[in-house]
Order: structure tokens, then C-alpha cells, then sequence
């Protein structure tokens, strides 16, 4: 293999149980670079790191792993209540939460770059790429040659019984950015994870999170918005699996989809053997702003147990006609009822950001997604400009 | 009377393959409360949103004036900016919105409104207090998971934030325990002192109308309005019932 070049990520993101392969549902494929890294001293995440399923598979993590100039490791000790978010900065992050410890681990890529694990391989990933879906590769297409750089993130996060942890996925990129993000999660007995990630921007996000809830009593919500606009391609896999007994989870995703993008959902809660008196519900809610739209929901119960109960749903469509009644009745004319839905995931991302940083990422991304105006609005309406100047 | 607000002349409207408002006339001053009352399936609540411009109804026959300007085809958004609001009887539930944003953009799409965002702020916070409200609710997405009385509550937030020129308040009290129904009283009276609007107020209860002072009451049967009279006919009807009115109905014609 050249020194630097590009490889193909061929058909990574999936979902433990497929559908029919000419739904194209299944998979991405994705066009990356490859810088080697022969002859670099590289500091690896304990072994017990390894054994964690993440959630855009092994083929991602390998390739993340060949990336990464460092592993990063942080370790928040047993009942140890840490106040500062543990900002992930590097393409390869394992968190340990020791037993009855707290922690919040954030990840947040924006700008024409990505903040987070980006490569800097000029080779523009996607430029050596195959064209959108009718590529020979049936399954999915790859990243479409407008995209210039690529960044990507792999974080593998342990927490042990009794720990809570709080994760952030904050990714708000330009059209020129493909970020690939995967994340795996395992919790022990009477753990609470919680995760929200807000898809706000970057001309392709490959994003998959895996949370094995493998002791008793563990618990995993789940909170997912997204926008996907003009060109933008969105592939999301979320899978939990549900191993200990009386487990919970509860996957919530929704986002507004408009222009020409295209996105695939794969939402699996797998409720497997030994996880008696465990309760799964994924729901997602989709908005769709334009005839243009390809939207792909795969939502997936597997059941190889008793006494569980696994829920799925879905909505997809325009705003309902008892919102558009309500809203116009408040001065909001469709178009405008329909802005809001935008502006609302950018005031609910910035409610969310735990740093200045994540903020002014977020900002940025606001002030070219519903312009300057509107995105200051949004700031100092949530007073938030005060604590970011403190910040900087 | 006060000069005339909002004129509704001999309006007939309904659905597609029902007619519901017969030949309806009202007319409400500047400044002035009204009561519009009726048994169940009278046509009140169908008035109120004809009214707004609820584009469910057609109207067939009649004409709406508002502010001296004629909204009989205007947009439901339109008349709302123009100044006439109509609180919910069972507010809608917008997921995916939270209150904060929806509030900041329905202000800001009046221009005798538009405020810097820390004085908007602080504007809902003056409010929330009023109207006995926490203050997390801002980041909850609008009015889901809210019980009947918070819901009663943003609706009177709203009434109080946007200060339009006429509140229809349908059935505005239905469901609310005593607490909550003395609570959005207050939003009431506040909203007739503070901004000196126009009241239309749709009601089964007369509890909600004791802080306020009632300049002429409505009475709707089966579509048609057949009674009007002082703020005295509601203890003439919480006294007697429907019963002479829903004779007169029968009749055709208004008393």
C-alpha cells in the first residue's frame, strides 16, 4: 500500500440482523485516506478495550486504530463525581468509569476540517471515490467527490456497576468535511448511560454506537437529533445490546431532513438470551421538508428471551395539520412553522453544550445553516454569550 | 360601545358537507369583554375559529371585519399578526419544538414586539412568575408532557407575551382543578389591565369570570345566535339554563 493513499470502507455500519440488500439500507461504503504509520511508537488502549463492539464495526476500528497517531486513555476513579467533561480530542479514546463514578465524555467536530481526528491527508477522501448509489457496490454509495477532508472519531467507553455516564456527540461540520464516528459502550450492574448526539452538519456523517448493557438493572437512554440539508448524507446504527437481566432502554431519535438528503436509520435493541424482565423502545420521528428526500428507517427488535418487551415505532412525514393549525394561529405561516423545527435543534444542541468550544462550533454551524441573525439570537437568548466569553 | 373591534355580520360557515354557523353576527368593542355561551354543539368553539381563520371551515355567506379591515379570506397567520388570538380548549403538542424557541420566533415576527433576547428573557421570566410556572419548562418541548393546567398556562403566557388587540378564549377553564383555574384568572385580568384587549370569552363556567367585568353576553343555539344581552344575562342563565334559548333556536331567529 502507498505511504499515503485512500482505502475503501466497504459496506461498515451494520445492524446485527440485515434486510434485503436492494433496499440499500444496510450499509455505508466509504471512500478514506490511509496515511501509513510504519515506524511509529504507538500507545494502545488496554487490552480490555478491545473487546468492545463498536458500533460501525470492526472494519472502522481497525482502520481508526491504523490512523491514529495515539490512544488516549482516561480513567475516572471509583466514586470519584468528575465535574470536568472529558473532551475527546484524539481519533482514539477509552474511557474506564470505575465503579459508582460519574463522568461526562464529549465529542464535538466542526468547521471545514473537523475538529476531532482529522486527517490531514490531502488525498480528499471521496475524490478517488465511486459515484452516489449507482455505484457498483449495490449496497450503499460512497462519499461523493465534493468531500475534501475526512475526520473521524473511535471512543470505547467502560462503565462499571453503578457508574452514570453522560455522552455528547456534537457534529456540525461544513459540506466539505465526511466525519465517521463510532462509539461502543459497555455497562455493568445498575449503570445509567445516557448519550444525545446532534447530527447538525458535514457533507457525509457515518455514525454507529453500540451499548451493551451487560449487567442487571443497567440502564441506557438515548437521544438522537439530526438535520440533514441540501446534499448532505446521514448514516446512523445504533445497537443495545441487552445481555443482564431487567435492563432498560429507551432510544428516542428525530430530525428534519430537506433539500436533496439522503439518510439511513439502524436502530436495533437486541433483548438476548439471560436478559429476562428487560424493556427496549426505539422510536424515531422524521420531518420531511422536500420532495427530494431519501429517507431509510430500519428499526429492528431481536428477542431470544421471556419476559421482555421490546417497542419500535416510527413517524415519518411533514409537519402534522394540528401543528400547522396551531402555529399559524400564532402568526407562523407554513414555511416558517417548518424553519422552526431547524431553529429548535440548534437551541436544544446549544442548551446541551457543556463547553464554550462545543458552543461556538455549534454557532458557526447555526449562523450557515438559519444565518447571523438568528444564530446570535439563539446565544444570547439562552445566555450563553457570557459564559463563553468567561471561557475565552 | 366602543368602536367596533372586530364585526362578524351575518356569517354562515361550516365544512365541506356541513353547515354549522347560521347567519351569525357579532361584534365586539375596543377595549370591551364579552361572553359567549350556548349548551354543547351550539357553534361557539366553530365561531371562535372562523373567526381565527381556521381554513377546516369555509366560509359561505357573511363577512369578518377586524380593526376596520375585512380578514373573511385572510390566513390564519395573518389575523394572528393583525392581533386576534385564540387560546386553545386542548392545546396542541409540538414535539421536536421546545417552548423557548417557538416563543422567541412567534414574538419576533411582530415588529411592535421585537426585543433583544435578554429582555425577551426576562419578559417570560416576569410572566412565569405571574402565572405560577417553574422555570425548566422553557427547555421542554412545547406543551408535551404538560398536564391540562400547565398547558392552560402557556396558553395564557402567550396571551400575555404577544398582548393581541382580541383574546378568544375557548372553554380556556375546562379541566382545570381550583388552583389552576384561579391561576389563569389572574392571566386573564392581567391581560385586560396590562393590555387593555379585547376579551371573547367561551365558557360553560362562571368562576372564571368573576374578576372580570362583563360588558355583553352571547347566546348561541344550534348555530345561531339568539340571544344578546348585558354582563346580567349569565346569572339569568346560571339561574334558568338554555332551555327559553334553545326554544327560541327551534324558532329560527335570535331573541
Amino acid at each position: 500500500m502507498a505511504e499515503n493513499s485512500t482505502v475503501t470502507l466497504s459496506r461498515v455500519n451494520t445492524p446485527p440482523a440485515q434486510t434485503w440488500n436492494y433496499l440499500r439500507a444496510n450499509d455505508i461504503t466509504l471512500e478514506v485516506p490511509f496515511v501509513s504509520r510504519k515506524g511509529d511508537v504507538y500507545f494502545a488502549l488496554p487490552r480490555l478495550f478491545e473487546s468492545i463492539e463498536c458500533g460501525m464495526g470492526q472494519q472502522v476500528t481497525e482502520w481508526i486504530e491504523s490512523q491514529a497517531t495515539d490512544a488516549s486513555y482516561v480513567e475516572v476513579r471509583a466514586g470519584e463525581k468528575r465535574e470536568e467533561p472529558i473532551v475527546v480530542t484524539g481519533m482514539d479514546t477509552g474511557v474506564m468509569v470505575r465503579a459508582g463514578a460519574e463522568a461526562t465524555v464529549v465529542v464535538c467536530v466542526g468547521g471545514a476540517k473537523g475538529s476531532v481526528g482529522s486527517l490531514s491527508a490531502s488525498s480528499a477522501a471521496g475524490e478517488t471515490g465511486q459515484g452516489p448509489s449507482e455505484s457498483a457496490n449495490e449496497a450503499n454509495a460512497s462519499a461523493t467527490s465534493k468531500q475534501l477532508s475526512t475526520s473521524a472519531a473511535l471512543v470505547r467507553i467502560i462503565a462499571e456497576h453503578d457508574a452514570r455516564v453522560h455522552v455528547l456527540e456534537f457534529v456540525a461540520a461544513d459540506d466539505e468535511v465526511q466525519h465517521i464516528e463510532s462509539v461502543g459502550i459497555t455497562a455493568d450492574a445498575r449503570a445509567h448511560v445516557d448519550a444525545r448526539q446532534y447530527f447538525l452538519g458535514a457533507g457525509t456523517t457515518a455514525a454507529g454506537l453500540t451499548c451493551s448493557l451487560n449487567g442487571s438493572s443497567a440502564r441506557f437512554d438515548l437521544t438522537c437529533r439530526y438535520l440533514g440539508r441540501e446534499d448532505e448524507r446521514l448514516d446512523i446504527n445504533h445497537v443495545v445490546r441487552m445481555r443482564g437481566r431487567n435492563g432498560r432502554t429507551n432510544v428516542t431519535e428525530s430530525g428534519v431532513l430537506d433539500g436533496h438528503a439522503r439518510k439511513a436509520l439502524r436502530a436495533t435493541i437486541d433483548l438476548v438470551h439471560g436478559s429476562s424482565g428487560s424493556e427496549g423502545t426505539e422510536l424515531e420521528n422524521v420531518l420531511i421538508l422536500s420532495d427530494d428526500v431519501t429517507n431509510k428507517t430500519m428499526p429492528v427488535i431481536l428477542c431470544d428471551e421471556d419476559d421482555v418487551a421490546g417497542n419500535h415505532g416510527a413517524t415519518i412525514g411533514s409537519v402534522g395539520p394540528e401543528q400547522i393549525r396551531y402555529l399559524a394561529d400564532r402568526g407562523l405561516a407554513e414555511h416558517e412553522a417548518e424553519a422552526l423545527y431547524v431553529r429548535a435543534l440548534f437551541d436544544e444542541s446549544l442548551i446541551a453544550a457543556p463547553t464554550a468550544d462545543v458552543r461556538a462550533v455549534l454557532l458557526e454551524r447555526a449562523k450557515a445553516v438559519l444565518g447571523e441573525d438568528i444564530a446570535n439570537d439563539l446565544v444570547e437568548g439562552l445566555e450563553l454569550d457570557a459564559v463563553a466569553h468567561e471561557e475565552d | 360601545m366602543h368602536s367596533q373591534l372586530l364585526r362578524v355580520s351575518d356569517v354562515s360557515a361550516g365544512t365541506e358537507d356541513k353547515p354549522i354557523l347560521h347567519d351569525v353576527s357579532l361584534a365586539v368593542g375596543a377595549g370591551e369583554t364579552h361572553v359567549l355561551m350556548g349548551p354543547n354543539g351550539a357553534g361557539k368553539s366553530t365561531l371562535g375559529r372562523v373567526v381565527m381563520g381556521d381554513p377546516t371551515y369555509q366560509v359561505t355567506s357573511g363577512s369578518i371585519f377586524f380593526d376596520d379591515a375585512d380578514v373573511t379570506n385572510e390566513a390564519a397567520d395573518k389575523r394572528s399578526l393583525a392581533g386576534i388570538f385564540l387560546s386553545y380548549q386542548a392545546p396542541v403538542e409540538v414535539p421536536g419544538v421546545p417552548l423557548y424557541s417557538y416563543l422567541r420566533t412567534i414574538t419576533q415576527k411582530r415588529p411592535e414586539l421585537k426585543m433583544t433576547a435578554r429582555k425577551f428573557r426576562a419578559r417570560v421570566g416576569e410572566i412565569a412568575d405571574q402565572l405560577d410556572m417553574g422555570s425548566s419548562f422553557l427547555t421542554r418541548e412545547l406543551n408535551v408532557g404538560f398536564s391540562g393546567g400547565e398547558k392552560k398556562k402557556i396558553e395564557m403566557l402567550q396571551l400575555l407575551l404577544l398582548r393581541p388587540k382580541l383574546a378568544i378564549l375557548d372553554e380556556t377553564d375546562s379541566g382545570l382543578d381550583v388552583d389552576a383555574l384561579s391561576v389563569v384568572s389572574k392571566g386573564i385580568e392581567a391581560y385586560r389591565q396590562d393590555c387593555d384587549g379585547s376579551l371573547l370569552i367561551i365558557t360553560h363556567n362562571t368562576r372564571i369570570l368573576e374578576r372580570l367585568t362583563v360588558d355583553r353576553t352571547h347566546v348561541m343555539v344550534q348555530g345561531r345566535m339568539v340571544a344578546e344581552g348585558p354582563g346580567s344575562l349569565i346569572d339569568d342563565i346560571d339561574a334558568h339554563g338554555f332551555e327559553q334559548f334553545e326554544r327560541a333556536g327551534e324558532d329560527g331567529g335570535a331573541a
